[in-house]
């Protein structure tokens, strides 16, 4: 599986006779940070979550290169594939070394190796948080948790030198309730990984961050695909501004790059 | 406590160990007849052929036929319940779960005291056939009773603690009404003797009850310890597990089987002893870490040490009587075990409203 190119045809989720997504085509850019837009309730989450693998749709197919997605080996699919998700256990009685351990389950059998460890390291050090490596996870601020998460998913899909394949990364509003502070580390991380083979896909909230982060869009509205975009240049206002029901303004600073300011 | 944290978990797992051989020492040797470790020594020289065989017989027989197959015996099935306990806890993601909470026990009771009972002189238990029969039909009722508790108390893998507490009343009534009816209506002594099947006890301990035990064990712990990872990935819900390649229908089913084969064989063998399940993985979660891959090796060595010691209590504390072990642990557990709700709903403090 070399090539895992992120296609879904046609897909459709009903819960509960809510139709959730509708009739999607589209297919995620390699190597680039793809970012899902929408407002609250478009489908951006579920849309992620069965891009990810997490659940079948219920009409429609997700494709991981040309195989379906269900069809992977778990373990096989986790060595490629990880997932920082939205709402995560608040209170894991563990270490933070051993949350972050978690992302290499995939990787051994028993016992981690050597490199397991090393890599657990180094993703720690990436985030920040090598210094609360023994802290144990429930003392750590909200922050410092999403940190945390990030290392392990991270470690999960950490790239070997000799290991030529691609990965994927997909992030489920992975901002939301961090302060501005952390927001910025999380999407600078996570950008530093498209240079190692790794495609990222994110849902975001935060339009400005969203247009500075990503390299292609996608917008959600009502569970439908309405817009699908390469530069944030390329959306147009008008739909931002009916989808999200705002007055949008563009505000060009003297270093000519442009910011959105946005009024009910 | 907090200098134990640090540990690395080599050191703990030999720690107990070194408690463990002591307390098989100390439970060897201490009941109605003291055997010295020279003694004791002396004995296990002679059964490996290293020196010829002493003029005491009845001595000698006291320790191989009754006092030595009940150490080894009681020693494999508080390993069991540690084990049993930690794994139901890692699959239920709560930490007041056992198998006496669930009714993995009194189902796997209820099963034995069927054949025990109705087996009569067909399948006495000496029968090869009932040798099969006994573990086979506690392993079968234990799995529905374990699966019944489950299905109830989980859905989308969160466990509804107050569902699980009455689905689990209400299962061990039930099977406690059975076992009961099959003791009163049975004639073989042994079997009529209730409080052997609610309250456990190893005065009836022999080799072919210890080597079940223990190769049911050594079986079911084999495959425990691969999975001390997916309990771990678990604790992050089942949808996070999932990415990191844990397929958690697959796993929730074979670890119930793993602990139901074990915990159903140990209780067929020596009645239902509660609480230690409960108590072995609070304690290590305590001294270092809730680490299943560090959980499940070590509540076997707790686990093992903790019911060798209580079982010294049951043959001391009336002599030259002795208490059916579950008495003790009952005694102990459940205060344990209210301490650890009365903490649960402090940490739910918030919704309760």
């Amino acid at each position: 599986m070399a090539d895992l190119a992120v296609r879904l045809l046609n897909v459709s989720y009903a819960s509960n006779g809510t139709q959730i997504l509708s009739g999607i085509d589209l297919c995620f850019r390699p190597g680039l940070f793809n970012v899902v837009l929408g407002p609250n309730g478009a489908g951006k989450s579920t849309l992620i979550r069965i891009a990810a693998g997490s659940f079948a749709p219920s009409s429609g197919k997700v494709l991981y290169g040309d195989i379906p997605a269900l069809s992977f080996d778990a373990t096989t699919l986790a060595r490629r594939r990880a997932v920082l998700s939205q709402q995560i256990e608040l209170s894991l009685p563990l270490r933070v070394e051993d949350v972050v351990l978690m992302g290499r389950y995939p990787h051994y059998r028993d016992a981690p190796s050597i490199r397991d460890k090393e890599i657990v390291s180094r993703a720690l050090d990436l985030v920040d948080m090598a210094g609360r490596r023994h802290q144990p996870y429930p003392t750590l601020s909200g922050g410092e948790r999403q940190k945390t998460h990030l290392a392990r998913v991270l470690a999960q899909i950490w790239d070997d030198d000799d290991d030529r394949d691609e990965r994927i990364l997909f992030l489920d509003e992975p901002t939301t309730s961090l302060d501005i502070h952390y927001q910025i580390h999380l999407l600078d991380t996570a950008r530093k990984f498209l240079a190692r083979r790794c495609t990222i896909v994110a849902s975001l909230h935060d339009l400005n961050m969203a247009f500075d982060y990503g390299d292609h869009f996608f917008l959600l509205d009502f569970g439908r695909l309405l817009c699908e975009a390469n530069g944030a240049g390329s959306i147009p206002k008008e739909l931002i501004e009916r989808v999200y029901r705002v007055r949008a303004e563009m505000i060009a600073s003297a270093d000519q790059i442009a910011y959105w300011r946005f009024r009910l | 406590m907090s200098a134990l944290r640090q540990l690395p978990y080599r050191q703990i797992y030999l720690a107990l160990m070194l408690l463990l051989a002591m307390s098989l020492i100390a439970s060897a040797s201490i009941g109605t007849i003291v055997f010295t470790p020279l003694d004791i020594a002396t004995f296990l020289g002679e059964a490996l052929g290293l020196s010829p065989t002493g003029p005491d017989v009845l001595n000698h027989n006291v320790f191989f036929l009754l006092r030595l197959p009940r150490v080894v015996l009681c020693g494999f099935t508080g390993a069991t319940l540690g084990v049993s306990g930690t794994l139901m806890q890692g699959l239920f993601r709560n930490p007041i779960v056992e198998p006496g909470l669930t009714g993995t026990s009194a189902g796997a009771a209820l099963g034995a005291a069927v054949v025990f009972v109705f087996g009569g002189t067909a399948l006495s238990f000496a029968s090869p056939l009932a040798t099969a029969g006994v573990p086979l039909l506690a392993f079968a009722c234990s799995f529905a009773t374990t699966m019944i508790v489950y299905r109830l108390s989980t859905t989308f893998g969160r466990t509804e603690i107050f569902t699980l507490l009455l689905a689990g009343i209400a299962i061990n009534a039930m099977c406690n009404a059975g076992t009961g009816f099959l003791s009163y209506i049975a004639r073989d002594p042994q079997a009529r003797n209730i409080t052997f099947w609610n309250l456990g006890t190893f005065t009836t301990a022999d080799w072919r009850g210890a080597l079940v035990v223990a190769t049911a064990f050594a079986a079911c712990f084999m495959l425990a310890l691969h999975h001390g990872k997916s309990l771990n990935a678990l604790m992050l819900g089942e949808e996070d597990a999932t990415y990191l390649g844990v397929e958690p229908d697959k796993l929730i089913f074979r670890l119930i089987v793993i602990n139901t084969v074990m915990v159903s064989v140990a209780t067929a063998m020596v009645g239902v002893i509660a609480f230690v399940g409960l108590v072995v993985p609070h304690l290590l979660r305590m001294i270092r870490s809730a680490d299943y891959t560090f959980l499940i090796p070590a509540s076997a060595l707790l686990g093992a040490l903790l019911m060798e010691i209580v079982d010294i209590v049951a043959r001391l504390v009336i002599q030259p009587a002795e208490l059916p072990i579950g008495i003790i642990t009952a005694l102990l557990g459940a205060p344990f075990f209210l301490w650890i709700l009365i903490l649960q709903r402090r940490a739910m403090g918030g919704s309760y409203g």
